[in-house]
This record gives structure tokens, C-alpha cells and sequence, in this order.
């Protein structure tokens, strides 16, 4: 924070600004204090206020985290269906090879053979492909996609109903694809594989045994109680994985420059800016609590039988 | 221990299913890697300076490239092409991709191998005695789980390496101490606060479990029946409570291994290992290359999906075989 | 945080040069800007014409406080010098000129006056006066002042003060002669709005700080107009700027720290500039359409200091031993794929002082083993720790080096690869053995001054300098001796005498001069300069 030439004056008086001379039990208690009036304190490195600094960056984790999950249930729940309902066929061992490697596949490494892959067609404008010397494909990324957030979703909307444009809502969609489909990739796969042992174990039940023997349709009873029923462990655990969802977030963003909290909080703790670093995880703790909380109400309704203890 | 049912379930489930098998094999050839890769290594992998004499590092067969090279301010087009020598190429500072690779699987499997054991070590102790006595200390490491449990673990793991730094520690190689390989480093560093790191955001995992079997046993028959004979507390914690554990925590600590992987890889990715010779380093060197030199990428990332592959699925097997209905498959990144 | 880091900040408006070719170049710029649709309104196909007025830059850092002097890092001031105007020009190699101010006369008795402009406005409307910049300078100088600028005594190491006389009339006092003194207040030297920085002071965290566009006041020939931290600051002309109206209406900065994602969005037509472009990605832009790699040999010298207070630094022959280990020019050869140029002493070849009988350190496995037993420090096991991203493949370097070191049968070398700001600290540290963490450390200094004073007094002088990074007394006295030279000659050989010493005493891992490059839309006319400096105002489409 001081520079060159900082002599011991300037260093105690700051020392006494910042409060670094009292003892640290009262350092603590005035963090604290400051902390249960919203008050986090100031970045060491850019001597900005560290609430200001997380609050602005929730917009695009949020963004980026919903667009993810979205992603995920859409193409998930089918795959897991029609792995279930065509059970030992091809569908079957490409859904479930695919939920395999999608578990497997640390994200930040899938992010960039995903640019490496689709930096290719992405370029529409002018992609030259020349089948060069031996097997490699010669491929000219002119339109990399960096995944640079530029326009925010809500800004994006705002354009379009002031202006009519889908100009910024297009470019929304093409920054946002990539990152989204990075981070969705391990939920997808773990949806996909839940998806199809809940059905699977969902339509050995007596219920549906019965239910058939009535005469309903089984394609009806598959979807209108089966699905129903297997919903209510996806939604479990996808409540349980919010954690991994937010350290996903954290590397995703770091791989694609996409400016939400998890970049912040890596550049925070590449540079020891601890206020920062601090600041951003107390929120990302407070957070979980509420997500926690939302998840149980969330799940009582889904499922009478589970009352909140 | 391991009962003659359990055993039979796990040979039935091995022979039916063709996953287990993929993974064991797996599983059996990265080991045998991360053992031998001075052996199997053709370069010293952290030597560097391998380069094309055109300049650049070489590229793997079929990868070969234009680039430009600087003289004196002009700036003038080569052609770099694959060489026998670098099977793989080489990566931005001339290290053989190939011989780090090999010592990437060593790295990581070490890292969570100490990661697992140490986990153990603090996990399980600690969950037998809190399920065993029950009150507070129970209560206590109830508390603690739930909120370590609901936290992602990448972020925890960050915190504490922002906590602790990221000190590496230098394992020695006994093969190359027994003169079988020649020219390969004597000692490699493997990230030491990351092991610990990773340790700490998983322990809680195994004492939840180890929490769960004790309660459930402390009220067996045999269990009261040996404390009225006056054994002690930890005798029969050791001797009834803790092998009846046995199995959820050996499906646990194959999970939880595929998740200290991920981490370690993740940890390393983003710089905060202390380290460089890491799968997940060498994939974010081989990130601002990625469109003129890919192979220093995707290499390593390949090694990261097939060790977590296997173990995935070796860990899927157990648990179908054994079903010991527990969570902690939260991977945290 | 004051990075001693540096490149520089200040204009020289050689409208001469460029303004001639104005005309002719407008009518192909529209055609250029086709693809600009990350402007963030609309659908992005704006009118021709207006486009042609606009510009976009993308830097690596981006600055996170609306104060131009809170750091020292070349990026910012890429930034700021286009809002907030340095006092003086400067031109590589050439010397400092007057901007705002109109001219200057040496007193004599170590005092020169500096003569305002009148017709100088800030942004909100105030005249620029005497006191605004006498504040200026005195802000860097006084740490009781209240609003104090933390880049400290290193960029204004002779000044002592500076006072208003009249209401255009600064009188500044230095210690060191004339010529010297020039060069730092040429250097620093800003036009700051003294009651608007007291206004927008934050007390509590000691900085003046402010978010929003109308936080920014400058006299600068642009004045901003958008503001999102950390990501873009847009500016437009400032309509009651004193001088020439600059060639473009709307200039767009940006930062990406990826080297590749820079290079993308050049290719992709979301920038028409973009700085620190990787020798590996050369090749792809050249070959892209529509944009072209300049690039230029920079003041910027890469090296690594050795802190020789603590072991095993503090001996000269491990220092030297060192020097032997490494292949400074094959790693310009191979990792910076020749954009650079080895050197064994502090400074460029470009710069006063250089000397050419100094060669490079020549790598020598079986010289470099004996000296390290000479020293007594064999089977030592030491770090060089290195930033990521800051300079031309940064960590690559120090990587090889590290390993060249560790080659060596009798020393254990490993890299620690670091954020930037990390080793930063570490070069302002000073050598006091209980404030060291990383003795041995990469870091680049831009010695934008054009003379070699600049390049090492920071770094080895005593007096007055608790972060110097070397403790020697010899090397110290010969920099202060030349500091008092008034006769440039002498002056000159002095410093050539500096560089030998240094040299022989290798108070650092020497390694290499870089080269700048620049990936730049074909439409823009410019030249990169050796200090680094990117100004709109030498810019043309």
C-alpha cells in the first residue's frame, strides 16, 4: 500500500488509519461490526469499497450460474428419459458414456477444447478451413469465442424493448453459450445419470405396476408419475451441488474472462488482497445459507410428505 | 472386515458389468505410470530448452506449424515440424510433453493418495467418537459438517491456500536413487499445502460417516454386552465400531479421491500450487498458446480425464456392489 | 500500490507528423470498423462517419482508482495522460518539451520557474493555476500532506518542492543538477485540480476515489463519459480542450490479461490496438486480415534482482555464478523467439549511459560451479520468483533460467510463479533481511527517461532509499557522483562507468532488453514507441 520511500512516520500513521495499531481482538471486533452493517471493509489493492466491489460482479456469476443450470436440466432430463426408457440399446450406453465423461472432465480443460473445437464455426463470417500437411486440421480462428461478457442480460433486454434491437440480446447469446455450456456440462451429466436410475428405480414401483394394470397408458404413467417423482431427488441434489456450482463458477469464469465474483475473488487472491479475498467469501458463505434454506422450502412443497423439521 | 457376501457382490458385479473393468484396467495402467515414469520417461521432464532449431517448440507428428521469429527487429516466417525425439512435441519453455505427462500422473495420484490418507486420519477419528458418546462433540462436528458440506469445497480450498500459501514439498525418487534411471530428477516437488488443503475440505466427508456407523452400533447388543464386561471405550471402537465402518469409507475415500484429483488439477490451473510440474499447470501454460501450439493443452487434460475415469468408475462399482447409501459425491469444481 | 514498475506518460503532440495525413485517411476508415458490434447500443452498425471518429484499445491492466498518481504502471497511464495531461512532453530520446507549460528558466541556485499556459480548463470548468500543479508535485513529495500520492520519492528522487509564486509561476526545487531534475518533474509532473482531489478525497482510505465518469477531472483532450470498473472506460473530445482538437471524437480503453484474448479481439474487429502481443500469436495476426504487428525494440530491460543482504546473494561470486548459469541469448532466441536482446547491465542500448564495451554474461556451466564453490554456498537451494502475464512471456523466462540454474551440479533452482503485484512488493521492500520474501525475483523496468539514471538509482543509490534493492556503497557513490555532473559528456562516461560496476558486481540476474510488439488495425496510422507510451494523439486512421 506504501511505496518507495515510505518512511516510518508514513508508516504509522497509516498503521493508525487503518486501525492496524490496535490489538487485533479489536480489529476483529470492529470487522465483525462493520461486517453486520453491510460494511466489508476496502480492497488493499484497488482502495475501492470491497461491498461495491462484490455487488457488482453478481450480475454475471448469477447470469452465467442460471444459464448453466438451464442448460443442463433442458438437455439432461430428455437424455435421462430416453436412457432409461430404452434401456441396454445404443441411447442408452451413449448417455450414459457421455454422463461418464461429463462427470469426469475438469471444466477449465473442457472450456478450452470447446474454444479450440467451435472457435472454428463460430467465425461464420469468414472461416477458412484448409485440410493442411498430415492429420491436423489448419483452421483459422478468426472469430475466437473469447466469451467476453460485454453486455449484460438485463442491458441486453433493456435495448430491446427501448429500441426494438435484438443486436445486444444475439450478442448476450453468443457470449454466453460457451461459458454456460462449460459449466453445464458436469450438471448435465449428473442430471442425466439421476434422471435415468430414478426412473429406472421409479418404474419397479408397485404404484406404477398398479397403475398400469388399470389400463393407463404406460407412456402417460412414465411422464406424468415417474418423472414426478424423480424429480424430487434432481432437485435434492441440485440443491446440494450449489456448492459445486459456485466453485465451477470460480473457474469457469477465470478460463472465459467472464467478469463475475469468481473472477474477482482468483485476481483478489493472485495479488493478497485479503479484504477483498475475505469479502468475497463471507458473501459467497451468506449466500449458501439462504440457497440452503430456499432449497428445503422448495423441497417441502415438492414432496408433502416432508415437512420442515 | 470384508464379509464373504460383500466379496461375492463385488466378483458378481465385476463379471456382469463391463465399466468395473475399464476402470480396474484403467486405474492398474496410470498407477503403473506414475510408478515407473522415470523409466518410462524419455527426457528429465523439467529440463528445458528443447526447441526447433527454427525456433518454437517441436510439435507432436501432424501438428506442424508456421510461426515468426524476430532478427534485429525484421520479422521473418518458419516452418517448425515434429521431430522422433518428442513423441508429444514439446510446451512454451521446451519441456517433452510426453515425460511430463507420465510425471503429471505421479503428481496427482500422490497428492491424493496423502490427501485420502490424511482425510482418514482426521475424519474417521473424530466421527466414531462423536457418533459413539454422542452430545456435544456430536453436535459440534454436526454443526461443522453441515456448514462445511453446503460451502464449495474449490472456494474453501482457495481460502486455506490463501491462509497458508502454497508450499511445495520434495518427494525423493527411489527408483533413480537405485540408479535405474538415469538422467531423471533425483526428487520431485508435489504441491505440500494443496495435499494438506485438500485433507482439510474432505475429512469432514469421512467423519460423517464414521459418525453415522458408530451411532448406529453403539446400541447393538454385542457393542453393550462388551462395555458391561468393562472393556474400554477405545477397545471396542477399534475393535467392533470402526471395521463395521470399513465400507462406506472405502467407497468414500475412492470418491473423494476423483474429487483431491480435480481439485489438485484445479488448484494448479489456476497458480496456487507452488508448483509446476502438474497436469493442471501445464494446461494453463498451454491456454495462452492454445490456438498456434494446442498439444501443450490437451495432453495433460487428458490425463486428468482418464485418471478421474477410472476412478469414477472403479468407485461406481463399489458402490453398486456395496451400497452403503452415502453421500459426498460433491466434487467441488 | 505503487508498482516501480514503469513505462510512461507523456505525450508528445507531433501534430507535425501525423495531422498531415489526416485527410486522406478518414474515407477508408469506415470501411475498417465494419464489425463493431460490441459497442454495446444497439445492433452495432453505426453510421460510417461516425465510426471513423472512433477508437479502441486494449491494455492488459486495467486502473482501478480515478487517481493518476496512485500508481506507477505504464497501462494507467496509457489511460490517464489522455484525461489528466502531463505538464510536459516527452519524446524518447529526444529530451522533455513544454505542454502545459508554456516554459521554464533554470534559476541557478537549484530552483527552476515554470511558466502555465493561460488558457488551460479543467474538465468541471476550473482554470488550470499555479497552485493546482505546485499541489501536484508536492502531493508525491510530503507524506503529511493529506492527500497523498503514493508513487513515493522514486519517479521525483531530487525534487524537494515545488511553490505557486503567481497564479501561472511554479518555482520548483530539486537537489540533484538541472538536466536531472528535468527529466523527474518532466516525468510525473500532472495537472490535477487541487480543490477537486481535497473534495474527492477519502479520508479513511487514504485515496481519492469516486466511481461514476463525472468522478474523473482533467485537462486532458478527452474527458470521460462511461465508466465500468475493472472492464472499459470510454472517452469522448473534450470541447474546451487549450490545444489541437485530437484525431478522434470517442476512444474506448479496454484490458484483457490474456495474452490470447487480446490477440482474438484484434482479429475479431472488437479492438483496433492491443498491447504485449506473444511472439507465438505474431504468425496469426499477420495472417488475419485487416490488422498487422508493429513492433519496436522498448526501453524495457527484464532482469532479476539478487538482494544481497541475505544469503546466499550477499556474495559476489554467487551473484556472478549466476550470471554464468544462464543462456540470456538463447533465451531471447528461443523463448521470446528472438523479439528481445540480451544484455549484461542495467539498461537498453538506447539509452545515455549504455555501455557497449559491457557484454552479456557468457553462459558458462564450469566457470558458474566454481564460483559458487569459491563463494561457499555449494549445494545451496534457492527460488526465483516470477510474475505471470506482465511481461513478454514472463514466466517462460524464468522458468528456463530457473532450470538453467539448477543445471548447475552445485545449486538447486526452482520458479515460483507469481501474480504481478507479488514481486512488485517484493521490489519496493528494500533490503532490510526481515522485509525480504522473495530475494530473488523477475521484475522489468522501462527506463522511459531515455537516461540510464533513470534505470538504476532507484534501485542501487543508499541515501534516502529504503527500497533499494542493493546494499553497496561503491555502486551507490558512482551514481550520486554522476548525479552531480553538470557537464553531459562527462555525465555520459560517469554512467558508462556506472554500468561497468554494475557488471562486475551483478547486483542482478541480467537477462534481456524486449521487444514491444503491437497487434494494430491496418487502418491506423502509428508507430510504437520505445517507452511503450500509447497516445491517441499520435494516431490517425
Amino acid at each position: 500500500m506504501l511505496g518507495q520511500g515510505a518512511t516510518q512516520d508514513l508508516i504509522e500513521e497509516v498503521r493508525e488509519a487503518e486501525g492496524l495499531d490496535e490489538p487485533i481482538y479489536v480489529q476483529y471486533g470492529d470487522y465483525i461490526g462493520g461486517l453486520l452493517r453491510g460494511d466489508l471493509g476496502y480492497s488493499w489493492r484497488s482502495e475501492r469499497d470491497v461491498a461495491a466491489m462484490v455487488v457488482e460482479r453478481i450480475p454475471a456469476t448469477i447470469e452465467l450460474a442460471v444459464a448453466a443450470t438451464a442448460i443442463a436440466i433442458l438437455i439432461a432430463v430428455p437424455l435421462g428419459v430416453i436412457s432409461a426408457t430404452r434401456r441396454d440399446t445404443p441411447y442408452d450406453y451413449g448417455a450414459t458414456l457421455f454422463s461418464l465423461l461429463g462427470i469426469s472432465t475438469p471444466n477449465f480443460w473442457l472450456g478450452l477444447m470447446l474454444v479450440l473445437l467451435f472457435g472454428v464455426w463460430y467465425g461464420i463470417p469468414y472461416p477458412t478451413i484448409d485440410v493442411g500437411s498430415g492429420l491436423w486440421i489448419r483452421v483459422e480462428f478468426v472469430d475466437l469465442p473469447t466469451g467476453r461478457r460485454e453486455v449484460g442480460l438485463g442491458g441486453a433486454v433493456l435495448t430491446l424493448f427501448r429500441s426494438g434491437s435484438f443486436g445486444d440480446l444475439w450478442l448476450w447469446i453468443k457470449q454466453i453459450t460457451l461459458p454456460a455450456v462449460t459449466l453445464g456440462t458436469y450438471f448435465t451429466a449428473l442430471i442425466t445419470r439421476l434422471t435415468r436410475s430414478g426412473m429406472i428405480d421409479e418404474s419397479g414401483k408397485p404404484y406404477v405396476t398398479a397403475t398400469r394394470a388399470k389400463g393407463l397408458p404406460g407412456v402417460l404413467v412414465q411422464y406424468k408419475h415417474v418423472l414426478r417423482n424423480t424429480m424430487i431427488p434432481i432437485i435434492t441434489v441440485l440443491g446440494l451441488q450449489m456448492g459445486t456450482l459456485m466453485g465451477g463458477a470460480v473457474i469457469t469464469e477465470t478460463v472465459f474472462n467472464w467478469p463475475g465474483l469468481g473472477l474477482r475473488l482468483i485476481s483478489a487472491l493472485g495479488v493478497r488482497d485479503w479484504p477483498l479475498m475475505q469479502g468475497i467469501i463471507i458473501f459467497i458463505a451468506v449466500m449458501f445459507v439462504v440457497i440452503n434454506i430456499v432449497v428445503d422450502a422448495l423441497y417441502t412443497y415438492l414432496d408433502p410428505q416432508v415437512s420442515l423439521e | 472386515m470384508i464379509s464373504d457376501r460383500v466379496r461375492s457382490n463385488l466378483k458378481r458385479t465385476f463379471r456382469e458389468s463391463l465399466l468395473p473393468k475399464l476402470g480396474v484396467t484403467l486405474l492398474t495402467v496410470i498407477v503403473f505410470v506414475a510408478l515407473f515414469a522415470p523409466v518410462l520417461a524419455t527426457h528429465d521432464p523439467t529440463r528445458t530448452g528443447n526447441f526447433h532449431e527454427n525456433g518454437g517448440p517441436y510439435p507432436p507428428p501432424g501438428f506442424d506449424y508456421t510461426t515468426t521469429v524476430s532478427q534485429d527487429g525484421e520479422i521473418t516466417e518458419v516452418t517448425v515440424t515434429s521431430t522422433e525425439k518428442h513423441l508429444l512435441g514439446t510446451n512454451t519453455v521446451g519441456q517433452d510433453v510426453y515425460s511430463r505427462a507420465l510425471y503429471g500422473a505421479r503428481v496427482s495420484l500422490l497428492v491424493s493418495l496423502f490427501g485420502v490418507s490424511l482425510a482418514l486420519l482426521l475424519g474417521v477419528p473424530f466421527g466414531l467418537v462423536a457418533g459413539y458418546y454422542g452430545g456435544r462433540i456430536d453436535d459440534g462436528l454436526m454443526r461443522l459438517a453441515d456448514i462445511m458440506l453446503a460451502f464449495p469445497a474449490l472456494v474453501l480450498a482457495l481460502a486455506l491456500i490463501g491462509v497458508f500459501g502454497s508450499q511445495p514439498v520434495r518427494v525423493p525418487d527411489p527408483i533413480v536413487a537405485a540408479g535405474l534411471a538415469d538422467g531423471m530428477p533425483e526428487s520431485i516437488p508435489i504441491p505440500g499445502s494443496v495435499t494438506v488443503v485438500v485433507a482439510l475440505v474432505t475429512w469432514v466427508w469421512f467423519a460423517r460417516v464414521a459418525r453415522g456407523e458408530a451411532l448406529s452400533i453403539r446400541n447393538e447388543e454385542y457393542v453393550k454386552a462388551a462395555r458391561s464386561f468393562g472393556t474400554a471405550d477405545w477397545r471396542i471402537l477399534l475393535k467392533h465400531v470402526l471395521p463395521n465402518s470399513f465400507t462406506p469409507i472405502i467407497v468414500l475415500a475412492t470418491i473423494q479421491m476423483a474429487i483431491i484429483i480435480l481439485i489438485e488439477a484445479s488448484l494448479a490451473y489456476l497458480g496456487f500450487s507452488g508448483t509446476t510440474l502438474s497436469w493442471g499447470y501445464e494446461i494453463e501454460t498451454g491456454q495462452d498458446v492454445l490456438r498456434t501450439r494446442p498439444w501443450i493443452a490437451m495432453v495433460p487434460g487428458i490425463g486428468i480425464v482418464l485418471a478421474i475415469v477410472s476412478v469414477n468408475l472403479i468407485g461406481d462399482w463399489l458402490r453398486d456392489a456395496l451400497d452403503p447409501n452415502i453421500e459426498g459425491s460433491e466434487r467441488g469444481a | 500500490m505503487p508498482d516501480k514498475e514503469s513505462t510512461d506518460r507523456r505525450t508528445f503532440l507531433q501534430y507535425g507528423g501525423t495531422a498531415a495525413a489526416t485527410v486522406a485517411s478518414v474515407s477508408l476508415a469506415g470501411c475498417g470498423n465494419g464489425e463493431g458490434n460490441g459497442d454495446g447500443e444497439g445492433d452495432g452498425d453505426g453510421d460510417p462517419a461516425e465510426s471513423a471518429a472512433e477508437v479502441t484499445i486494449t491494455l492488459s491492466q486495467f486502473p482501478d482508482t480515478i487517481d493518476p498518481l496512485d500508481h506507477i504502471t505504464g497501462d494507467y497511464f496509457d489511460v490517464f495522460d489522455h484525461i489528466y495531461e502531463p505538464i510536459f512532453d516527452f519524446r524518447p530520446g529526444e529530451g522533455i518539451f513544454p505542454r502545459v507549460v508554456e516554459g521554464q528558466e533554470v534559476q541557478g541556485d537549484g530552483t527552476t520557474d515554470l511558466q502555465l499556459r493561460d488558457d488551460v480548463v479543467f474538465h468541471n470548468g476550473d482554470d488550470l493555476t499555479a497552485e493546482d500543479v505546485a499541489w501536484t508535485i508536492n502531493r508525491t513529495l510530503d507524506p503529511d500532506f493529506g492527500v497523498q500520492s503514493p508513487i513515493g520519492t522514486f519517479g521525483l528522487g531530487s525534487i524537494e518542492g515545488a511553490e505557486a509564486v503567481d497564479d501561472l509561476t511554479v518555482t520548483v526545487e530539486y537537489g540533484a543538477a538541472p538536466g536531472l531534475a528535468e527529466f523527474e518533474y518532466g516525468n510525473y509532473g500532472r495537472a490535477m485540480n487541487r480543490e477537486w482531489s481535497i473534495d474527492n478525497h477519502d479520508a479513511e482510505n487514504s485515496a481519492i476515489s469516486g466511481s461514476s465518469p463525472d468522478d474523473f477531472n482533467g485537462t486532458g483532450p478527452y474527458e470521460v463519459v462511461d465508466f465500468t470498473s475493472g472492464e472499459e472506460i470510454v472517452l469522448e473530445r473534450f470541447d474546451d480542450y487549450w490545444g489541437e482538437a485530437p484525431p478522434f471524437q470517442t476512444v474506448t480503453f479496454r484490458a484483457n490479461t490474456e495474452s490470447s484474448g487480446r490477440a482474438a479481439a484484434l482479429e475479431a474487429g472488437e479492438t483496433d490496438l492491443t498491447i504485449n502481443v506473444l511472439p507465438e500469436d505474431v504468425a496469426t495476426i499477420q495472417d488475419a486480415s485487416g490488422v498487422e504487428i508493429r513492433n519496436v525494440t522498448s526501453f524495457r530491460t527484464i532482469f532479476c534482482p539478487m538482494k544481497n543482504t541475505v544469503e546466499p546473494y550477499d556474495s559476489p561470486e554467487f551473484r556472478r555464478a549466476i550470471n554464468h548459469a544462464v543462456d540470456n541469448e538463447g533465451i531471447v532466441e528461443d523463448v521470446l523467439s528472438g523479439f528481445g536482446r540480451a544484455v549484461g547491465q542495467p539498461v537498453a542500448p538506447a539509452i545515455n549511459g549504455y555501455n557497449p564495451d559491457v557484454e552479456p554474461y557468457e553462459q558458462d556451466v564450469g566457470t558458474a560451479e566454481s564460483l559458487v564453490e569459491e563463494s561457499g554456498y555449494g549445494g545451496v537451494d534457492i527460488t526465483l520468483t516470477a510474475p505471470q502475464g506482465r511481461y513478454l512471456n514472463d514466466a517462460q523466462v524464468a522458468q528456463t533460467a530457473a532450470d538453467q540454474i539448477d543445471q548447475l551440479s552445485n545449486v538447486n533452482c526452482e520458479a515460483n510463479i507469481v501474480e504481478f503485484p507479488v514481486v512488485s512488493d517484493e521490489n519496493s521492500a528494500g533490503v532490510e533481511p526481515e522485509n525480504i520474501t522473495h530475494p530473488f525475483y523477475m521484475i522489468g523496468w522501462g527506463t522511459i527517461t531515455g537516461d540510464a539514471d533513470y534505470g538504476v538509482q532507484g534501485f542501487f543509490t543508499v541515501p534516502d532509499n529504503p527500497s533499494r534493492t542493493f546494499d553497496d556503497e561503491e555502486l551507490s557513490d558512482a551514481i550520486l557522483e554522476s548525479q552531480q555532473i553538470q557537464d553531459p559528456d562527462e555525465r555520459t562516461q560517469q554512467l558508462q562507468e556506472v554500468m561497468e560496476i554494475a557488471h562486475e558486481k551483478a547486483p542482478w540476474l541480467f537477462l534481456h532488453v524486449q521487444e514491444s510488439i503491437y497487434g494494430v488495425n491496418e487502418a491506423i496510422q502509428w508507430e510504437p514507441r520505445p517507452d511503450e507510451v500509447v497516445y491517441v494523439e499520435e494516431m490517425d486512421r
